[in-house]
C-alpha cells in the first residue's frame, strides 16, 4: 500500500467542478416516471456500472441493534433483515456511470418512493416504521415530504406481483399450454360434452343473430344463452369450480377456431369462470390477442411501478456499487424481490442470481485504512483527500431540465467518485468486458459481493472469527466472547473492569471489555478456554471468590455467544436493552430444557388417552 | 403542476399550503395553525382562553390506526381485547396533529365563542442520549388518507412541536440527578481513561511542552499583575490569538479558541501533569491547584473551553460547584423546554375543564401514552388513571346515539362527525328558522381567530384536527340545546359540569364503536344497557368467550360454510352458533355449549396423533389439513393481542410470538412438573440461604406465561379421564 502524502490542495482543473449541492440530479416522481424510465434504460445499457443509494425512514432503534464489529456475517444479516422489514425506502438514487480515460461520466437519478396502495389490495406494505431522527435529518436537508407522500412512486415486489395476479381480478389470456395428457373420467366427458354443445349453440346463435331480429327476441336469447359482450365482441361465461374443470374447458374450446378463452378470476381467489370471446375472423382473432397482450403489459407497468428500475438493473447484469451493501441490499431484496430468507447463506445465493456483481465501497475503504473508523461517505472522501492525490473529473451530461439546487440523491454521485478514487489509489482496473456475460477485471472481481467489511471472502464458509471493535484488527473466535449484564446501568467499561478485578482467576490474565449498550458488556478473553471456564463457574454453585459472589448476588449474569445469536434470530422480541433480550433468551433455554424433561413422562399417559378418546368416538 | 410547485415553494418552511389556499379564497381568517415557531405566544394566549372557557373540544390526527388487519376491532372481541387493541394502536402510532378548541359562553352576544387551534406535533428527540427510541409506525392507508385531505407533512416533520410525557420528563430529571451525583463522587473518572494512553507521539510531546510553558507564563503573568500590576498588558500580548485573557465569574481566565479537539485534550493533559493546574469539570486532583478548566456554553459554537485562575483550593471547589450547578440548571432548562406541547395537556388537566371529543377513547389513549405515561394493562386501570387528569369527559358520539331527540335529527343513520355537523350545525338563513320552526332550540357559535370574530366561519378543512375539534364542540353545543339545556342571555354563566341533563353522558365513552360497548370512566365497567334511548339498532350478538375456539393456520380454500358443515357433522345440528373470520388465516368458532370447546381440542389432538383409518375418515380431518391448523381457547387470543409484535397475518403473528401451544395434556403435566420444580427450587434456595435469581425467574415464569384460567381448566380433563 502506498502512502503518498502530497499536499491536499487540488489544483487540477476540474471541468465540472460543481459544489455537491449543485450537481444536477434528476428527481423522479409519479408524474415523470414513465418518461425518465425510458431514458434510464438507455443509460444503464451504455454504462459500465450502476451506483445505488437509499434513503430510509430508519436504521436501527437502539445501539445494540446496529451492525457491530463483533457480529458474525449471520448476526449482521439478521440485524439488516430486521431493519429492512421494518423501515421504508423514501428515496432511491440510481446512477449509471462509466469511466472513460479516468473521467467519470454519470447519469444520476433520484426516485421518490411511497408504498401507496395503487391497486387497493393492501400492498406493497400495510405499515412501516419511522425513526424521528431520520425524518428530522431529512428535513434538515430540505426533503419535501409532501411531494414524496403525495406523488411518490409505488411498487410491488416480484413475490407480491405473483401473489396478486389473481387478486387483482385482471382477465388473463391463457398463455400456457393446455395439458392434453389429462385422463378423462366419465364425469369429465359429460362436462366437456356439455360445454361443447353449449358453445356450439351459442356460436350459432351469435352468427344468426347478426341478421335483423327483433330486439326483444335477441335480448331474450342473450338471457337464455348467458351471452354478453366483451368490448365489441360477444362472449360467454362458463362457470367452473376447480382448476381441473378450467383445464377441461380450455381443452374443449381448442376445437373452436374463432374463440379466445380468457380466465376470469374472482377477487380474493376462489371460484373462477372461463370467458369465451367470439372473434369474427382470423385477423380479428390476432388483433384481439394483441390487444390483450398490450393490456397486460400496461397493467404490469402499473403494478410493478418503481420495480421496473430494479428489473432493468438486474437484467443488465451490470456491476452495482453501494455503500454498506448488506443493509441496502437487504432492503432491496425485501421490498422488490421477495421476503428475506432466515439466514445469510440463503440470502446470498438468490441475490447473486439477481445481481451478480455487487461492490461495496466501504469494503474497498477498509483496504486502505483497515483501522480507521470511517463509516460514512463524506468522512471517507475527506480521509482520501487528506492522504492521496486522486482527482476525479466528473461529467454529468444531458441533465438540462434537472433542478440544479437539489441535493437529494447526491450521495450516489459521491459513491461514484469514491469508487473512482479508490480504483486509482488501489490500482484496481475498473475495466468491464462484455463478452459472455459481464466480466470484471480480476483486481475488481476479488472485491465483489462482500457484504460485511470483516468477511474475508464470499466463497469461503463464513468464519466464526470476529473483530472486536473497529480500529483493531485482532481477530478472535466467537467462542472467546462472553456477554455480561446485570450491573449498574450506564457504567463505563473501565469501571466495570475495576469491579471484575480479582473476582475470578480469568480476570488476572489479558482480557478486554467493551460496552455494547448501557446495560450489557462484551468481554473478550484472549486465552482460549477462559470464557468456558468463567461461564461454568458462573453456573455452578461452587464456592468462588467472595467478590464474584457479591457480584452475582447483585444480579450479574453472563452467557456465551450462542445466546446472543439466539437473540438476533428472534427479532420480533427485540427490546431496547440487550440485557433484557439475553435474559429472555436464557429463560427460554431453561424452558426448553424443562419441556424435554417433561416429555419423558408423557408417553405413558398418551397411551391411555388415545384409547379413551377412540372409544368415545366409536 | 407549476402552480402546485409554486405554492409549495412559497410554503415550504413556515406557512402551510392548506391555509394559504383557503385564506386566499375566502375573507375569513384561516384556522390558527401552531408550529414550533409560534408555539410560545399561542400557548400564553391559550392559557387565558382555556381558563375562561366552558368546555374544550379536542381532536387528533394519527399516522395510523391498526398495526395489522387482525388488530382491527371485531364484534367478537371482548372488552378486555378491545382495550388491548386500542392500547397497541396508541403505543405504535404517532399523533401528528392535535386540535384544541375552547368554547366560551358569551352572554352579551348570546352565543358561544370558539377558538380553534390546530397544533402540528412531532415526536422529535430533543434531549440527546436519553436511550429512548423515537420510533413510530405509519399505516400506509392512513398516510394516504391524510394526503388525500392535503395534510401538510412538511409542516409536521419540519416544524412540528415536540413533547415529553410526564414519565419521560421524570426519567430525564432522574438521570440528570444520577449523572451529577456520580461526578461528585468520582470526579476523576473521566480523566483517568485517557491519561494513561497519551503523549506517545513526538509531535504531541512537543506541543504539550509548549502549552505547559504558555500556561505557566500566563499564570506567572497573573501573579505579577496582582503583586505589581505592571505587565498584564505584556503577558496577554505574548499569547497568540488562540489564547485570550478574559474573566469568568470574577476570576481571570484564559479563553482557548480555535484548537482541535486533540489539541484541547493535550492541554487538559498538560494541566493534569503540571503542578498547580485544575481542570473543570474534568478535575484533576494533582498539582496546578489554582487553575480550573471549564467549558462555558456560548453561542453559536456551543462549548467554549476556559482556563480559570482561582485563589485557593477552596475557591476552586467553589467555582467548580458553581459551574456544575450552572450546567445542571442548563440541562434542566433543556428538559423543561422539551416538555413542549405537553404544556397544553397540563393546562387542560389543571383547569379541570369539561373535555369534549367525538368517539374519543382512542384519542384519550394516545393522549395518555404520549403526554402522561405508559398505558396500564387493563381498561379499568386506564380509565381511573385518565379520570385523575381529566375528571369530566363527554363523547358526542355517545350523546347522539343515546338520545331520542338527537337520534331523530340524525335520522337514525350514521353518526359520523361531518354528517352530525351538517345536520345539527348547518346555518340556515335567519328568516327560514325564525318563521319555519319556532320551537327549534337554537344556539349560535361564533369563531374567534386572533382578534377577529366570525359568525359564519367555515375556513377549515375536513379531517384537519383543529377544524374537527371545532365541529365536535359545535355539535356538542347544539346537542345540549336539543336535550333541553337553556342557553339564553339571562343566564350569566353556564355550568355544564353540574348540568343534570348532561350527567348521564359525562364520562361515558365508546370502548369500541363496533360493539357499542360503552365504558363508564368512573367505575371502569361496561355499561350494560344503552344510556336511556330506545335505539336498538341491532341485536348484539351474544359473544360467549368460553364457548369459542380460535383456529389458525387456515388456508384460503376453506370457507366458513364448509367449516360449519364439518363441525355440525361431528357435534350435531345447532352445536355451532357462529363462525367469525379474523383474517384469511384464522377464525373463531362459537359453539353452543362450552364443553364442546374442550371436546373439540381433545379430538383434534387425537386425530393428529393417531394415524388410523378412523381418524383419517373423520369429518374433522378435512378441517385440520394434516396438522397445519392449530386451535386454542379464547384466552390465547388475549395473549396474542397483548404482544408488542404485529405481523400482517394472524398465523404469522402466533409463530413470531413463539407461543408454544401445548396440548391440554402437556400443559397439565407441565403445571404439575413446574409446581414440583418450584417446590424443589424453594428447598434449594433455603439450602443455599441466598436466592438464586435464575431459578427464581423460571419458577415464577411458568405461572405468568399462561393465562390463569387456562391452566386451571386444563387440569380438569386429565383428571376426568383418569377417573373414568
Amino acid at each position: 500500500m502506498f502512502y503518498k502524502r502530497l499536499l491536499c490542495t487540488q489544483t487540477t482543473a476540474v471541468r465540472h467542478h460543481l459544489h455537491p449541492n449543485q450537481w444536477p440530479i434528476k428527481q423522479v416522481t409519479k408524474s415523470n416516471f414513465s418518461k425518465e424510465l425510458e431514458e434510464l434504460k438507455t443509460h444503464i445499457c451504455s454504462s459500465d456500472f450502476v451506483a445505488v443509494s437509499l434513503q430510509k425512514t430508519g436504521g436501527c432503534s437502539v445501539p445494540w441493534q446496529r451492525i457491530l464489529p463483533f457480529d458474525t456475517a449471520d448476526t449482521a444479516y439478521l440485524k439488516a433483515k430486521t431493519a429492512a422489514e421494518r423501515f421504508q425506502i423514501l428515496q432511491f438514487a440510481v446512477c449509471p456511470f462509466s469511466i472513460k480515460d479516468s473521467k467519470l461520466i454519470a447519469h444520476p437519478y433520484n426516485f421518490h418512493l411511497f408504498p401507496r396502495d395503487e391497486l387497493k389490495v393492501g400492498l406493497p406494505s400495510y405499515s412501516f416504521s419511522c425513526q424521528s431522527s431520520y425524518l428530522t435529518s431529512m428535513a434538515k436537508q430540505g426533503f419535501d415530504f409532501n411531494e414524496c407522500i403525495y406523488n411518490g412512486i409505488s411498487y410491488l415486489s416480484r413475490a407480491q406481483e405473483t401473489a396478486t395476479k389473481v387478486q387483482i381480478g385482471n382477465l388473463s389470456h391463457n398463455s400456457y399450454m393446455v395439458q392434453s395428457s389429462l385422463v378423462h373420467s366419465v364425469a369429465d366427458s359429460v362436462f366437456m360434452e356439455r360445454i361443447k354443445s353449449r358453445v356450439k349453440s351459442w356460436i350459432n346463435a351469435c352468427k344468426t343473430s347478426n341478421k335483423t331480429e327483433d330486439a326483444l327476441i335477441s335480448s331474450l336469447r342473450k338471457l337464455i344463452l348467458g351471452s354478453e359482450l366483451h368490448g365489441s365482441r360477444p362472449c360467454l361465461n362458463i362457470d367452473v369450480c376447480s382448476e381441473r374443470q378450467i383445464q377441461l374447458a380450455l381443452e374443449t374450446l381448442k376445437e373452436f377456431v374463432d374463440v379466445v378463452p380468457l380466465r376470469v378470476p374472482v377477487k380474493g381467489g376462489g371460484m373462477q369462470a372461463v370467458r369465451v370471446v367470439l372473434t369474427s375472423s382470423k385477423e380479428d382473432k390476432i388483433l384481439f390477442e394483441n390487444e390483450l397482450q398490450n393490456n397486460e403489459e400496461e397493467q404490469n407497468k402499473r403494478v410493478r411501478g418503481f420495480r421496473e428500475v430494479i428489473d432493468l438493473i438486474s437484467a443488465s447484469q451490470k456491476p452495482i456499487l453501494a455503500h454498506n451493501s448488506l443493509n441496502d441490499f437487504a432492503f432491496i431484496y425485501s421490498k422488490f424481490l421477495t421476503s428475506l430468507p432466515p439466514t445469510m447463506d440463503d440470502f446470498r445465493t438468490p441475490l447473486r442470481l439477481v445481481f451478480p456483481h455487487i461492490i461495496d465501497v466501504n469494503h474497498l475503504m477498509k483496504e486502505i485504512g483497515p483501522f480507521e473508523k470511517i463509516n460514512n461517505i463524506p468522512a471517507a472522501i475527506s480521509y482520501l483527500k487528506n492522504r492521496f492525490f486522486a482527482p476525479v473529473d466528473m461529467e454529468i451530461p444531458n441533465q438540462g431540465e434537472a433542478n440544479i439546487n437539489n441535493i437529494h440523491g447526491n450521495n450516489v454521485l459521491k459513491i461514484c467518485q469514491l469508487f473512482v478514487k479508490l480504483c486509482t489509489i488501489l490500482k484496481i482496473s475498473p475495466e468491464v468486458s462484455e463478452g459472455d456475460g459481464i466480466q470484471l477485471s480480476p483486481s475488481l472481481q476479488c472485491h465483489a459481493n462482500k457484504f460485511t467489511p470483516c468477511s474475508n471472502s464470499s466463497e469461503e464458509p463464513i468464519d466464526e472469527d470476529v473483530e472486536i471493535w473497529t480500529g483493531n484488527n485482532r481477530r478472535v473466535s466467537i467462542n472467546n466472547l462472553v456477554f455480561m449484564w446485570g450491573f449498574e446501568g450506564g457504567i463505563s467499561a473501565n469501571k466495570l473492569k475495576g469491579l471484575l478485578h480479582d473476582s475470578h482467576e480469568v480476570f488476572s490474565q489479558e482480557y478486554d471489555i467493551r460496552m455494547v449498550d448501557k446495560t450489557c458488556a462484551v468481554v473478550v478473553f484472549w486465552n482460549p478456554g477462559f470464557s468456558e471456564l468463567f461461564l461454568n463457574t458462573m453456573d455452578s454453585e461452587r464456592v468462588i471468590s467472595d467478590k464474584m459472589k457479591d457480584l452475582i448476588s447483585e444480579g450479574l449474569r453472563a452467557t456465551g455467544y450462542e445466546t446472543y445469536k439466539k437473540v438476533c434470530e428472534k427479532s420480533g422480541l427485540w427490546r431496547s436493552d440487550l440485557a433484557e433480550c439475553l435474559d429472555e433468551a436464557l429463560e427460554e433455554e431453561t424452558e426448553v430444557f424443562l419441556e424435554a424433561k417433561s416429555r419423558e413422562e408423557q408417553s405413558l399417559i398418551y397411551w391411555n388417552n388415545d384409547e379413551m378418546i377412540n372409544l368415545d368416538e366409536l | 403542476m407549476t402552480k402546485q410547485t409554486l405554492v409549495r415553494a412559497l410554503t415550504k418552511f413556515q406557512t402551510l399550503t392548506r391555509s394559504l389556499c383557503t385564506s386566499a379564497a375566502t375573507s375569513d381568517a384561516a384556522l390558527k395553525n401552531v408550529t414550533k415557531s409560534n408555539f410560545e405566544p399561542v400557548l400564553a394566549e391559550l392559557r387565558r382562553v382555556v381558563r375562561e372557557s366552558d368546555f374544550v373540544s379536542i381532536d387528533l390526527e394519527m399516522t395510523g390506526l391498526t398495526s395489522a388487519p387482525w388488530r382491527e376491532c371485531f364484534e367478537f372481541d371482548r372488552p378486555d381485547i378491545q382495550y388491548l387493541k386500542v392500547k397497541d394502536s396508541a403505543e405504535k402510532f404517532a399523533v401528528v396533529q392535535f386540535g384544541v378548541c375552547p368554547f366560551r359562553w358569551d352572554q352579551l352576544n348570546n352565543s358561544f365563542v370558539a377558538h380553534p387551534h390546530n397544533f402540528y406535533i412531532f415526536p422529535r428527540q430533543e434531549i440527546q442520549g436519553d436511550g429512548l427510541s423515537y420510533e413510530f409506525l405509519c399505516q400506509t392507508s392512513s398516510m394516504e388518507f391524510l394526503a388525500k385531505y392535503q395534510f401538510d407533512f412538511n409542516a409536521c416533520f419540519y416544524e412540528g412541536i415536540s413533547y415529553l410525557s410526564r414519565s419521560q420528563e421524570e426519567e430525564a430529571l432522574r438521570r440528570l440527578d444520577s449523572v451529577y451525583k456520580d461526578e461528585l463522587v468520582d470526579p476523576s473518572s473521566n480523566v483517568r481513561e485517557f491519561a494513561d494512553t497519551e503523549l506517545v507521539r513526538m509531535a504531541d510531546i512537543l506541543y504539550a511542552e509548549r502549552m505547559k510553558n504558555k500556561i505557566s507564563d500566563w499564570r506567572a503573568g497573573l501573579s505579577r499583575d496582582r503583586n505589581g500590576g505592571s505587565d498584564f498588558q505584556e503577558s496577554s500580548v505574548d499569547m497568540n490569538q488562540n489564547f485570550q485573557t478574559t474573566f469568568f465569574k470574577l476570576r481571570p481566565a484564559l479563553a482557548v479558541n480555535g484548537l482541535t479537539s486533540r489539541q484541547l485534550r493535550l492541554i487538559k493533559l498538560v494541566m493534569n501533569l503540571l503542578p498547580f493546574s485544575i481542570f473543570l469539570p474534568d478535575v484533576t486532583e494533582k498539582h496546578f491547584k489554582d487553575l480550573a478548566y471549564v467549558h462555558v456554553t456560548c453561542e453559536p459554537s456551543g462549548l467554549r473551553p476556559l482556563l480559570v485562575y482561582t485563589d485557593s483550593i477552596a475557591d476552586r471547589d467553589m467555582l467548580m460547584r458553581e459551574v456544575k450547578d450552572c450546567r445542571r440548571k442548563e440541562e434542566e432548562m433543556k428538559i423543561k423546554a422539551a416538555v413542549g406541547f405537553r404544556h397544553v395537556l397540563d393546562l387542560l388537566s389543571s383547569e379541570r375543564k369539561l373535555i369534549v371529543g367525538h368517539n374519543c377513547f382512542l384519542d384519550l389513549a394516545h393522549i395518555y401514552r404520549k403526554f402522561f405515561g405508559p398505558l396500564p394493562l387493563t381498561a379499568e386501570e386506564f380509565v381511573s388513571a385518565v379520570q385523575k387528569y381529566f375528571p369530566y369527559i363527554i363523547d358526542t358520539k355517545v350523546m347522539l346515539n343515546s338520545n331520542d331527540v338527537l337520534l331523530r335529527i340524525m335520522k337514525r343513520g350514521s353518526t359520523s362527525l361531518s354528517k352530525a355537523f351538517r345536520l345539527l350545525c348547518s346555518q340556515l338563513p335567519a328568516t327560514l328558522t325564525s318563521s319555519g320552526l319556532p320551537n327549534e332550540p337554537r344556539v349560535k357559535v361564533e369563531v374567534q381567530v386572533d382578534d377577529q370574530r366570525f359568525s359564519n366561519w367555515n375556513s377549515g378543512a375536513k379531517h384537519e384536527a383543529g377544524y374537527d375539534a371545532f365541529m365536535t364542540g359545535s355539535i356538542f353545543a347544539k346537542a345540549c340545546c336539543h336535550i333541553g339545556i337553556d342557553f339564553n342571555p339571562d343566564v350569566p354563566t353556564v355550568d355544564l359540569l353540574h348540568e343534570e341533563k348532561l350527567l348521564k353522558y359525562v364520562n361515558h365513552l365508546y370502548l369500541s364503536w363496533v360493539n357499542e360497548n360503552i365504558i363508564d370512566l368512573k367505575t371502569g365497567k361496561i355499561v350494560a344497557e344503552s344510556l336511556g334511548s330506545t335505539n336498538i339498532k341491532r341485536q348484539n350478538l351474544k359473544i360467549l368467550s368460553p364457548n369459542m375456539v380460535l383456529l389458525w393456520g387456515l388456508t384460503s380454500n376453506l370457507r366458513a360454510k364448509e367449516f360449519r358443515d364439518c363441525l355440525l357433522k361431528v357435534y350435531g345440528t345447532g352445536s355451532v352458533t357462529s363462525i367469525y373470520h379474523l383474517d384469511d388465516t384464522a377464525a373463531f368458532v362459537q359453539f353452543s355449549k362450552a364443553e364442546f370447546v374442550s371436546k373439540f381440542l381433545e379430538l383434534k389432538d387425537n386425530l393428529e396423533r393417531v394415524n388410523d383409518p378412523i381418524s383419517i375418515l373423520h369429518p374433522l380431518s378435512k378441517l385440520l389439513e394434516a396438522g397445519c391448523v392449530r386451535a386454542a381457547g379464547y384466552e390465547i387470543y388475549k395473549e396474542i393481542c397483548s404482544s408488542p409484535i404485529s405481523e400482517l397475518f394472524f398465523t404469522d403473528q402466533v409463530e413470531a410470538i413463539g407461543l408454544k401451544l401445548k396440548t391440554r395434556l402437556e400443559l397439565a403435566i407441565e403445571i404439575k412438573r413446574q409446581e414440583k420444580y418450584k417446590i424443589n427450587s424453594l428447598h434449594f434456595c433455603e439450602d443455599r440461604k441466598d436466592t438464586d435469581p435464575e431459578i427464581n425467574a423460571t419458577g415464577t415464569h411458568s405461572s405468568c406465561h399462561f393465562p390463569g384460567d387456562e391452566l386451571v381448566d386444563s387440569l380438569f380433563p386429565v383428571e376426568a379421564q383418569m377417573s373414568k
